[in-house]
């Protein structure tokens, strides 16, 4: 089943056509700088150019110089048979088409990523009978930072206490850390060292990625209402997500784990060796040596740590009661703005307004990773790619 | 010190795993364990009680071991139907997210200008599209769902398709192909929004396809086309596969599974047995659908020699 491999001899063949085709193409791009005609045996691919191929060329001036690429096409053109001519006319259609439907894609899909921010921008910063004004689509007839203000207060991000906004920085930025130094220091582990049962101690990790949260949430629930044998109730406490994190068992550990074996399996064992050498233990060397290698490759999981925490709900709602994340606001954000705003009995706000301040909710929850995104957005990405994932 | 050095070695191995193992152990292993044991304890009494779950095996109140799984999937008015809306979903839009991710991955992986400013676009939904915010720019908030879903989706769900396919005859062909075809193009927003992993990891596989091959394949006048097919597809191909899986797994903790939402529901009722049930029996079955189809394409992958 390799086909994909070898190519069957019909291919070859095909190839070879091709490759005809071609060639005198190649060829005379270089032949222009070289200043050598085809013809000239000392010609580096000559060689390689059947007979029949090599253009009908003796002169050096006859190339390069003084003639403009159509005529240069031209005196090529007139050893190609029908078949070369058509090739390249596709070739040279094709090229010239491209780009157009690339744009006209890439500008669709583009519009489809960018409308629902788009629609929050436009949605948030206009006054509610805006939504019953049918002129009104993307540009608001009032601006107002009345709802973006309203809705803040409602979402809690002004209280002192229990402060979704300060609990989730808390929360997410502290775990995130916890969780990529754990990570690293076990993925590290599993790339450099063989011990008996690595292979399905791996496997676990594996099994970790696959597993869905919500398998293990329940048993975990009563782990932590009865913490240390029933004397401790750590729900609603910050603990039920930085223990794990502190473990490598945080949101997503398994993916971080793997990650980061794979980046330290790709750096050369000849940077340990040589700590080794010099005298460090194996843990001196992970901080000294491969730690500052693994800079980038920190920062890109850091960055996909925070985005993960703070975009968590799942755990958060499984573990906290009273406890609120940003997340979990937004989860439950009708109920919210129903007791903060609309229960007024002068609120009179249709469904259809509500639009705005959900909107608004949205645009406020997601703006700092947008910020994030916007300034670091070459180590999210550039990152993955360096990061050895692949491979 | 008198250890051999390898021996020594594998005990720091040891070392650098540990933190992770007590975790595993604790938090991972553990409950993953009790919630299997749950699936086969009575649902009636399994309560927390002080100090923990208030546990009695099926077998031993005399009732049948699969009580749970019957309930799940006989009695529960809404399990099955949720589970099969949900099986069909992921078979349906699983593949399309891997066309439609490599083929934006080998777009955002040609040169052309701008080519920075559409992969910061392309690549943004990673970080919006794990969070509750998707369900609410995807119209589907939980109460004013009707009101808002609505109003946002008719600005993507024209039936200018419908009209087209109408148009060139090609309704009359196939109805399979041109309900896929619908589903499609009507959910091209959740198509675009959940690709974006996807199509970095695609991405990051095409840098990584040899000079040697592309000059190789220059040299031999391929095509864009052969190109694709003869270079491209087999050098990602281990990448589909990792891609097939992880699409998979993140349809699980998407906000708008409705079987995980099931299974949360009955968590708040207190039928934990009920809810093990339901989530074990469902991560099983997409695991054994999962587990043939990977053993299959397995077979089908080049895998690069080192």
């Amino acid at each position: 089943m390799d086909n994909e491999k070898n190519l069957t001899p019909e291919e070859i063949t095909g190839a070879a056509e091709t490759a005809a085709e071609a060639v005198p193409e190649t060829a005379e791009a270089a032949a222009e700088p070289v200043k050598k005609s085809l013809s000239d045996p000392d010609h580096p691919v000559a060689k390689y150019v059947p007979d029949c191929a090599k253009p009908d060329v003796h002169e050096e001036h006859e190339v390069g110089e003084g003639m403009s690429p159509k005529e240069a096409m031209k005196i090529r053109m007139r050893n190609m048979n029908k078949e070369e001519i058509a090739y390249l006319r596709r070739k040279r259609i094709f090229e010239k088409c491209w780009p157009v439907f690339r744009f006209l894609i890439l500008f669709g899909l583009g519009f489809v990523i960018l409308t629902p921010l788009m629609f929050m921008i436009s949605y948030a910063f206009r006054e509610n009978q805006d939504m019953n004004d049918p002129t009104v689509m993307w540009i608001p007839r009032h601006l107002t930072l009345r709802i973006m203000k309203q809705t803040i207060d409602a979402m809690g991000l002004t209280n002192t206490e229990n402060n979704p906004l300060i609990n989730t920085l808390i929360l997410n930025i502290g775990c995130s850390i916890c969780q990529v130094v754990t990570c690293a220091i076990t993925g590290y582990g599993f790339a450099r060292f063989k011990f008996k049962g690595r292979n399905l101690l791996f496997g676990i990790v594996i099994l970790q990625i696959l597993v869905p949260t919500q398998i293990i949430s329940i048993p975990l629930y009563s782990t932590f209402r009865n913490f240390l044998f029933g004397s401790v109730n750590l729900i609603d406490n910050m603990l039920v997500m930085y223990l794990p994190a502190l473990t490598a068992n945080g949101i997503r550990a398994g993916l971080m784990i793997f990650i980061f074996r794979q980046f330290f399996r790709g750096l050369p064992k000849e940077l340990e060796d040589a700590a080794y050498l010099d005298g460090c233990g194996p843990f001196k060397t992970f901080i000294q040596v491969m730690v500052p290698n693994a800079a980038s490759s920190f920062l890109t999981v850091f960055l996909f740590s925070i985005v993960w925490y703070w975009n968590d709900f799942y755990v958060a709602s499984a573990f906290f009661t009273n406890k609120k994340t940003i997340s979990l606001v937004l989860k439950n954000l009708d109920g919210t703005l129903n007791i903060a705003i609309f229960n007024n009995a002068n609120a009179n706000v249709s469904a259809r307004e509500k639009i705005v301040w959900l909107e608004a909710a949205c645009l406020i929850s997601i703006t700092p990773m947008l910020i994030l995104y916007a300034c670091l957005q070459k180590h999210f990405t550039e990152g993955i790619e360096r990061s050895g994932l692949v491979g | 010190m008198k250890m051999p050095y390898e021996r020594r070695k594998s005990l720091y191995g040891y070392g650098f795993i540990a933190i992770w193992a007590v975790g595993t152990v604790l938090w991972f292993l553990k409950p993953l364990i009790e919630s299997l044991c749950y699936c086969f304890m009575d649902n009636a009494t399994l309560k927390p009680d002080t100090g923990g779950m208030n546990k009695v095996w099926l077998g031993s109140v005399g009732q049948s071991w699969l009580t749970n799984f019957k309930f799940a999937f006989a009695a529960d008015p809404e399990y099955k139907q949720k589970l099969i809306a949900v099986l069909k979903d992921t078979a349906i839009t699983t593949p399309m997210i891997l066309i439609f991710s490599l083929f934006i991955a080998v777009i955002l992986n040609q040169e052309f200008k701008g080519r920075g400013f559409a992969r910061a676009i392309f690549f943004l939904p990673v970080i919006i599209a794990t969070g509750p915010v998707y369900n609410i720019i995807n119209g589907d908030i939980a109460s004013t769902g009707a009101d808002s879903g609505a109003q946002f989706s008719t600005l993507f769900e024209t039936d200018i398709v419908d009209e087209l396919l109408e148009f060139l005859g090609v309704m009359n062909i196939s109805d399979t192909l041109s309900s896929y075809i619908n589903t499609v193009t009507t959910n091209i927003f959740g198509l675009v929004w959940s690709s974006g992993i996807q199509i970095l990891i695609f991405l990051a596989a095409l840098q990584n396809i040899p000079v040697s091959a592309k000059e190789a394949a220059s040299m031999e006048g391929a095509t864009s086309w052969e190109y694709f097919w003869k270079i491209t597809l087999p050098y990602v191909s281990p990448m589909i596969l990792a891609n097939f899986i992880y699409t998979v797994i993140d349809s699980f903790t998407k906000s708008d599974n409705v079987v995980m939402a099931r299974v949360l529901a009955k968590q708040l009722d207190w039928d934990y047995a009920y809810a093990a049930a339901m989530a074990w029996a469902y991560f099983a079955i997409v695991m054994v659908v999962v587990g043939i189809i990977v053993s299959i394409v397995n077979r089908f992958i080049f895998y690069e020699v080192e």
